[in-house]
């Protein structure tokens, strides 16, 4: 009896073993995610070395963590920062941080690491991180930090608690030049992610989970990063040569069919047209509202972008933001109205062209090689109102430099960044080429400055909205349209975009919380 | 050997010079500051206010023109093409990393397309008029008109999408674990379509050549006369017609190195192929001047000694040449 008992036991045994163990050891198997990148080499995914663009930077963040981070909506959590509180009275911020997190080599990080990346940031500049706003670093205890701010600076938690990789002070004491500091200790942080593998010739990276990571265990166990062109990255999708890459806005929907999950980027860059507001005629703001209602910019974004692109706002804020102002006027296309405001500047019209006292008007736009469709666009726009319009197509650089120097009457030029409001005060006063440098609306000037130091969210939001209208009104430059930027991926792992960009604001979908289980 | 060293040495020293001076002058033609444009955007973020003291200094740029030149000269002496701020390392480290990769695929597609070219060229020749002449010569003839760049993106269409038997892009299949043997299979499909595409598109020239030649060289006496002494059709055909008929193919040979170099750029680029081509296309996308230039000038001095090299290879096909002038 007690045979056939042990021979029952042995065969239910096997029949168990026989439906589970191949599933077990499916579950078992690793999962290595693969990226394909168009560019591939984004360098040395160390704090110092990596290169100053996005995906350098995020390379560099599956290593290394920040105080904060965001979620997939864009809302600041936590990261190595627990929690957090501001006093508005000493303009700190103390941090309490994550006593379960620990550095990659075993040791156990502390305010002291938090001190000394700041420190060190002052001593060693980071790219994108103004070492300046913080004015001093004070340990309060082995896990709350106080950061005492130079000036009220809104954006503190995104730009620099949510962009400062902390490094770890017993590595990174003793070294005096990060930009050649290499091998295993520089790559040692406390992410939820190793290094493996860098080969900068091919552009590949290969990661490896680190199961002690204190936010969570990562679902991907390796994460590869590969190099692939940009026209073959659908093809490679197609192919299960990779998981997940940017596609050509075309092939969105043929991607779709194909059974993939395509996802679109929150609008975080424009193309604008840049007027010389300093100069006449464009240093009227008549003028410049009269060329906005001669602009169809829907029909710009249907013919020139095939419709994968947003129509620009003339407040400047991506309409997709939370920081978006429809109320800003819209200057939807309106040839009567912008004939009008041209008569009342005194410009007259005679046989479809316009002049002022006997002088025909004339205008030049700067265009690029890669926007030649918008040039012609806009010169048969412009034309049509009765400007003469001279199309000169020149290298980026070259158009950049005369921005720059006033050297211009029409441009068209664009640049990213345009999640956070701080992008304002870089793109309407600052004295760079990518700024209007427009400083002729006082009002508009100390908004600017004033959201940049209001520490209220919400009424922080009540200046950006008037900037907006405000901006939309004096129209220093007008943007044309965000345009649409997809990736496409498997499902293996549900890989989303983060809303206002991650970190300082880069918008692609490979925020480390992706490979993690952590809040979505 | 030694005269024509001597002669041609002077020539090749002046042509390096004027490459020099291109490469010296067209920066500081560029419109802003001329630091930035031999350095790129990239060097205003990380550059510090001692750095930029430093550089300013070792190119000399806060001093007058010829100073700067003769400084520059200097530096390039010492092999520093410049620092760049995008890939945070010298140039010359930079593109030395990447040479490698695109002296295999030049020199797979200039040895493979070469041989091809000049036996099917003296074959062609040989069998002038007859149906594999005829056929050869309307197939590259034909051949002539494409573009290495588009063959390649039609081979990359039709043998990596469509049909999927060759890898879409790279040297290498990133991360496969392989070592050995496998790996260097791994090695050629990847360098299979990129080597054809640049083979077929620099073969035609070759054969055309070649055959040309062969044809004219076959009515010289000489053959004749080796016909008369009974000596075996292959004999004649490879060691008395094919040896002369190379002449012109070398002289050509040296001409398309640029050719071929410049045409490897866009093969690099359509096949994400780890070379010079894409760094260059990578740094003309960042703005990366210190990495273009110094490509320009690898690319200008290797041409450069590659011809000086065919001289001296043509001297020993045809022993003529040393006697000439």
């Amino acid at each position: 009896m007690r045979g056939r008992s042990h021979i029952h036991s042995a065969i239910s045994l096997a029949i168990l073993l026989f439906f589970f163990l191949p599933q077990s050891i499916a579950w078992a198997k690793p999962l290595t995610y693969t990226i394909a990148d168009t560019t591939g080499d984004w360098g040395y995914p160390s704090p110092h070395r990596r290169y100053p663009r996005g995906p350098g930077y995020l390379r560099m963040s599956f290593i290394f963590d920040t105080l904060t981070w965001k979620n997939e909506a864009g809302e600041v959590i936590p990261a190595l920062a627990e929690r957090w509180e501001y006093l508005g009275n000493e303009k700190a911020y103390v941090f309490q941080l994550n006593g379960n997190a620990k550095w990659h080599d075993g040791t156990p990080f502390t305010a002291e690491d938090v001190a000394f990346t700041v420190q060190y940031i002052k001593k060693y500049p980071m790219a994108w991180i103004d070492p300046k706003i913080i004015g001093k670093a004070v340990t309060l205890g082995p896990h709350t930090v106080k950061l005492v701010l130079s000036e009220r600076y809104a954006p503190f938690l995104i730009n620099i608690a949510g962009t400062m990789p902390i490094l770890p002070r017993h590595i990174w004491k003793g070294v005096s030049d990060p930009r050649r500091f290499g091998g295993e200790k520089a790559l040692v942080g406390t992410g939820p992610f190793r290094l493996l593998d860098y080969n900068k010739a091919q552009g590949s990276y290969l990661y490896g989970a680190n199961y002690d990571y204190y936010g969570g265990r990562p679902k991907a166990d390796r994460i590869r990063s590969i190099k692939v062109a940009a026209e073959m990255s659908a093809a490679a999708l197609k192919q299960g040569l990779v998981d997940a890459g940017s596609i050509p806005p075309d092939l969105a929907e043929d991607m779709k069919r194909a059974g993939f999950r395509v996802i679109r980027a929150p609008y975080g860059w424009h193309l604008k047209l840049v007027m010389n507001h300093r100069e006449s005629p464009l240093d009227e703001k008549a003028f410049r509202q009269a060329l906005a209602y001669a602009i169809d910019r829907k029909g710009l974004v249907e013919i020139t972008q095939r419709g994968h692109a947003m129509v620009g706002n003339p407040g400047f804020v991506p309409p997709d933001s939370r920081w978006y102002n429809p109320q800003a006027k819209p200057y939807e296309l309106d040839l009567d109205r912008a004939r009008r405001l041209l008569r009342e500047l005194g410009y007259a019209i005679r046989d479809g062209k316009l002049s002022r006292d006997g002088i025909p008007l004339k205008l030049e736009i700067l265009s690029q090689p890669g926007f030649k469709e918008v040039g012609l666009f806009l010169k048969e726009q412009l034309e049509r109102l009765g400007v003469r319009i001279d199309l000169r197509s020149l290298e980026a650089k070259t158009l950049d430099s005369k921005v720059l120097h006033w050297q211009f009457k029409l441009a068209i030029s664009g640049h990213g960044g345009l999640y956070e409001p701080s992008f304002l005060k870089r793109a309407i006063l600052d004295e760079e080429f990518n700024s209007a440098r427009y400083r002729t609306n006082q009002e508009l000037t100390r908004l600017v400055m004033e959201q940049q130091r209001e520490m209220d969210t919400a009424r922080r939001k009540e200046i950006v909205f008037r900037i907006q209208e405000l901006y939309a009104e004096d129209l220093p430059n007008l943007p044309l349209y965000y345009p649409n930027w997809y990736w496409a991926h498997n499902e293996r792992i549900d890989i989303f975009y983060t809303r206002n960009g991650v970190a300082i604001g880069i918008p692609l979908p490979l925020n480390k919380l992706v490979f993690i289980g952590k809040e979505k | 050997m030694r005269s024509i060293i001597g002669r041609n040495l002077p020539t090749y020293f002046a042509a390096l010079l004027i490459i020099l001076s291109l490469n010296f002058i067209l920066p500081r033609m560029m419109p802003g500051d001329p630091l930035m444009a031999i350095y790129g955007e990239e060097a205003l973020v990380a550059m510090t206010p001692e750095l930029k003291a430093f550089l300013l200094r070792s190119f000399a740029l806060d001093k007058p023109i010829w100073e700067q030149f003769f400084a520059y000269l200097y530096q390039m002496g010492r092999g520093n093409l410049g620092f760049s701020y995008y890939h945070s390392a010298p140039t010359l480290e930079v593109i030395l990393g990447r040479v490698p990769w695109t002296i295999l695929l030049i020199g797979s597609a200039l040895i493979l397309s070469t041989t091809f070219g000049i036996l099917l060229g003296i074959e062609s020749g040989w069998r002038r008029g007859k149906p594999l002449d005829r056929s050869l010569l309307s197939g590259f003839m034909a051949l002539t008109g494409f573009p290495d760049f588009f063959l390649g993106m039609v081979f990359l269409l039709v043998f990596g999408v469509s049909l999927g038997f060759f890898p879409l892009s790279g040297s290498l299949t990133p991360y496969s674990g392989l070592s050995g043997l496998p790996l260097l299979f791994d090695m050629v499909r990847h360098l299979i379509l990129p080597v054809s595409a640049l083979t077929l598109g620099h073969m035609a020239g070759t054969y055309l050549l070649t055959r040309s030649a062969m044809v004219t060289v076959l009515r010289e006496p000489y053959i004749l006369s080796a016909r008369a002494k009974g000596l075996p059709e292959r004999v004649i055909c490879y060691r008395h017609a094919g040896r002369n008929s190379l002449l012109p193919v070398v002289t050509r040979t040296g001409i398309w190195l640029g050719r071929i170099i410049t045409g490897t750029l866009f093969i690099e680029v359509i096949f994400a192929y780890p070379g010079l081509g894409t760094l260059t296309y990578e740094a003309l996308l960042a703005r990366d001047y210190a990495v273009l230039q110094g490509v320009l000038l690898v690319v200008a001095i290797v041409v450069l000694l590659a011809n000086f090299s065919l001289d001296l290879l043509y001297a020993r096909i045809d022993p003529r040449i040393q006697h000439a002038h």
